[in-house]
Order: C-alpha cells, then sequence, then structure tokens
C-alpha cells in the first residue's frame, strides 16, 4: 500500500513530461518575445493584417501585445534550450532516423494512430470543457469506430472525414478559453518549450489519459500501470512522433536569426491559434 | 534523346504557368500553378543526376519568386521599426532577406520531398484586395495546415506577404526576432547580419552541389 502515492506521482511526472515533449518535438512548438515594454513605448504602427484583427484593431498592436509573454526564467530557459538542442541532434534524431529505416511507414501510421486513440479522452473532455459539442461528439464517434472496427485504434479509419476529425483540445487550451494568461514562459528539459498555464494544462491532461487515470484512482493493472511500462510507452510515442518530422527542427532552428526567440514566438503562436479554434 | 521532347515540354509547362498569366486569377489559382510547377521540378530526372542540385534550385527560386511581394514581406517583418531604415538600407535589407528565405526554404524541400500531396482547402476573402488561402501539406499522413496571406498589387496581381505553418506567422516569427536586434543595434548591423547567414548558407548549398 505504501508504494501506491510514490508511484502515481512518479507517473504524474513522467506523463507531465511525455505531453511537453510531444510539443517540442513538433516543429510549431516554440517561442516568443515580443517585449512587451516595447510594444508599450513605441507608438508607430505594425503593418496592418485584417486576418489578425477582426475585432477592428486596425493595426497590429493588440496582437502584438497577445504574443508577448514573460520570460523571468531566461537563463535557466537557454541552458535548457541548449540541453534539448543536444538532446535532438545526439539522442533523438538518431534513434528517430534509425527507427524510421527499420520500421515500415504503416507501422508508424499503426503507433501514432494507437496512441492517439489512447489519448481519446483527453481531447473528448477537453471540447466538452470548453462546450464544443460538435468537436466532442467527433472525438467520441471516432473513438467508438477505431477502437472497435479499427482493432483498439491501430487503424484511423476516419481519418479523410471532416466531421470525425475536430481541433485538437488539451487542457492549456482550456485553461486559455477561459481568458488565463500564459504566465511565464519555461523549457522544461526533455519537454521542451511550455507555459506556466500550459504546464498546469498538462497536469489536467495527464489526469484525464486512460492509464494515468487508472492509477490515480488506485486500479492495479499489474504491468499496464507499472513506471516501467509508462516510461517505455512514453519513449516509443517520441521516438515514433518524431520519425514523421525529422528535419522539421532543423529547418526553424536554419531559418531563424535568433532561435531561442524564434522558437519562443513560434510556440506562443502556435498555442495561440490552437485556443483560438 | 527521350529528353529533349520532355524538356520542351516543361519549359512549355513553365512558361504557360508563369507569373505573367498570373494576371487576371484568382488567389488559390495563383498559388496553385508556382507550387505545381515545383512538385513538376522536384520529381524531374533530369534533376535526380548528381551535381544539378544548384540548377533545379534556380528553377524553384525563377517557379516561386514571382508569387511572393518580398517588400510587403520585409516591411512587415521589421514593422515599427522600418522607418529608422534609408531607402537605400531597405532596399538591399529586402533583397537580402528574400534571398535569404528562398535558400532555406528550397533547401528545405529539396532535400526532403517525399511525394507529399498538397490540399486545397479554400480562400476567404477579407476584401476586394485582401485574401487568405487555406492549404494542407499530407506527409505519411500526417498534415500540416499552410495559410498564404495574399494582398492585390496595384497592378491587379495578387501576390504573398505572409505564410503561416500551424498557426505561426513567419513574418511576425521574424517581426519578434528583428525587433531584439534592431532595440541593440542599428539597421545596417542587422543587414550585415543576414548577410553573414546569407554567405554561411551559401557555402553550404554550394558544398552539397
Amino acid at each position: 500500500m505504501a508504494m501506491k502515492p510514490r508511484l502515481s506521482f512518479l507517473t504524474v511526472v513522467v506523463v507531465l513530461l511525455t505531453g511537453i515533449v510531444a510539443w517540442a518535438s513538433s516543429p510549431a512548438t516554440a517561442s516568443d518575445d515580443a517585449p512587451p515594454d516595447d510594444a508599450a513605448v513605441s507608438a508607430d504602427p505594425v503593418p496592418f493584417d485584417p486576418f489578425d484583427n477582426p475585432s477592428g484593431d486596425s493595426y497590429g498592436d493588440e496582437d502584438l501585445m497577445l504574443q508577448a509573454v514573460a520570460d523571468p526564467l531566461i537563463g535557466f530557459n537557454r541552458a535548457m534550450f541548449v540541453f534539448n538542442d543536444k538532446l535532438y541532434f545526439w539522442v533523438l534524431k538518431p534513434v528517430a532516423s534509425g527507427y524510421r529505416v527499420v520500421v515500415p511507414t504503416p507501422v508508424r501510421v499503426s503507433v501514432k494512430d494507437f496512441f492517439f486513440n489512447l489519448l481519446a479522452p483527453v481531447r473528448f473532455f477537453n471540447s466538452l470543457f470548453q462546450g464544443k459539442w460538435r468537436s466532442a461528439e467527433g472525438e467520441f464517434c471516432r473513438f467508438v469506430v477505431n477502437t472497435t472496427a479499427g482493432c483498439l485504434g491501430l487503424f484511423n479509419l476516419v481519418r479523410d472525414k471532416p466531421s470525425f476529425n475536430p481541433p485538437e483540445e488539451d487542457f492549456g487550451q482550456t485553461l486559455g478559453y477561459y481568458a488565463f494568461g500564459n504566465g511565464f514562459y519555461i523549457i522544461w528539459p526533455l519537454f521542451g518549450p511550455s507555459t506556466l498555464r500550459d504546464t498546469v494544462g498538462s497536469i489536467g491532461d495527464w489526469a484525464l489519459n486512460p492509464v494515468s487515470f487508472m492509477q490515480l484512482v488506485n486500479v492495479d493493472a499489474g504491468e499496464l500501470t507499472s513506471g516501467t511500462t509508462n516510461v517505455v510507452s512514453y519513449g516509443v510515442r517520441v521516438i515514433n512522433d518524431t520519425s514523421f518530422r525529422i528535419g522539421d527542427y532543423e529547418t526553424l532552428k536554419n531559418a531563424a536569426m535568433d532561435p531561442y526567440e524564434a522558437f519562443r514566438n513560434a510556440y506562443i503562436q502556435n498555442r495561440l491559434s490552437k485556443i483560438a479554434q | 534523346m527521350i529528353l529533349k521532347p520532355m524538356i520542351g515540354a516543361l519549359a512549355f509547362f513553365i512558361l504557360t504557368t508563369s507569373p505573367t498569366t498570373a494576371l487576371s486569377m484568382e488567389p488559390m489559382a495563383t498559388i496553385k500553378a508556382p507550387v505545381d510547377a515545383v512538385i513538376v521540378l522536384l520529381n524531374d530526372p533530369q534533376y535526380k543526376v548528381a551535381g544539378t542540385k544548384s540548377a533545379q534550385r534556380d528553377e524553384i527560386w525563377k517557379a516561386v519568386k514571382p508569387m511572393f511581394d518580398f517588400d510587403e514581406i520585409a516591411k512587415r517583418a521589421v514593422a515599427r521599426n522600418w522607418s529608422d531604415f534609408n531607402d537605400s538600407e531597405k532596399i538591399e535589407f529586402t533583397d537580402v532577406f528574400a534571398k535569404f528565405l528562398g535558400n532555406t526554404y528550397i533547401d528545405k524541400i529539396q532535400g526532403e520531398y517525399h511525394n507529399e500531396q498538397i490540399v486545397y482547402l479554400g480562400q476567404d476573402f477579407y476584401s476586394d484586395t485582401y485574401a487568405e488561402v487555406k492549404t494542407q501539406i499530407v506527409r505519411e499522413t500526417l498534415k500540416t495546415p499552410v495559410d498564404y496571406r495574399m494582398l492585390k498589387s496595384d497592378e491587379g496581381r495578387w501576390m504573398v506577404y505572409d505564410i503561416i505553418v500551424e498557426g505561426v506567422s513567419l513574418v511576425k516569427n521574424y517581426r519578434t526576432q528583428f525587433a531584439s536586434i534592431l532595440s541593440k543595434d542599428k539597421p545596417a548591423q542587422l543587414i550585415q547580419q543576414l548577410k553573414d547567414k546569407l554567405a554561411e548558407q551559401n557555402k553550404r548549398l554550394s558544398e552539397d552541389g
């Protein structure tokens, strides 16, 4: 009995990390530092882009303010940026590239679809939390079809049906939907860019992950809920996901004048666009 | 010898889909023509031979360059600091930035093109002069949304002033980077930094062939 809480804590940490890493490995995961004081000091308008400002603000200042994020941990974050960068080039990329050569594409797609289906409750409940009934319905129907006819999610049979594929929701977006701000920017070792809000969000998503939920309510499913299984499945998921995105991180980095700044801005922009969906 | 008619056909294709015909085209068609031309170039067996990479890069650049309004892209990326640039700095910056973007992204698609499919989802008009074309790049079932924001030029041509990939605006991403550089340095120094990056890039590209 004494083991239970420790195990759960470990899982929380692992799952938390998992979520953030998944973001980290996506190319759009990165960064933004529109200096907030700059926006306040200068009065020169930013070029008009009507698609940014449906509210009628004819200049981009509103948008610039939205994209600004506090970065009080910048020293730590820069160190973690370098750490994750090395981790990608020295470990993740070689492993994922080898994996990509050895494992045929249909298998990799099935692995991706399996984890995607397993995490359907996260997206379903977060759609509900935001009152997005249509999205929740789509998530639910896709989950039912793929879990049954799709052999526990190994096959996604409704990939090309728009109504079954609503925008993916997570708890960070739910918090954003209810007007929680980013708080501050933080780069986690292993898991990559996040903010205070999105880190709290990952804890929420952890609780909605079926495997961790079982641990949370102390259901003992043997190997399925063991810490080792969690770590291994997390690792497989990250490597598999990365195998579809090799080269994306490099391009973004090469395209940047200041990679730290570029990734921070990209992370904030990407999250903003997801919250707006 | 079989190559000759093929090159002829290709030349015909490129000519007929070249931007001069884009004059009265809808925003989506303005995107689709050069993108299709690029895919033809990427699949062209002529460029599967070693040492043809830079020729292919030049052809791709020729096909896509007219699609973009680089003056607008440069101005928007520099945003509020644009007035600190004098006229010759504006011209120089626009030129270097355009080449830098071209190099970066053409290198990426050349290196990693594996029969990705481009899906055209639709076009939205904000007004007579602003439009957005929504597309998706599909790579091994992974879908990446790419939106092109376009402005109608005075001559009536639709041209791209921003690209949004997974919700991330390219222009705004550079805007924060340039703003932080320009908060410390002069426009001339930013131009020099871009030139250095471009030179570094060109060196790497020429080593790759």
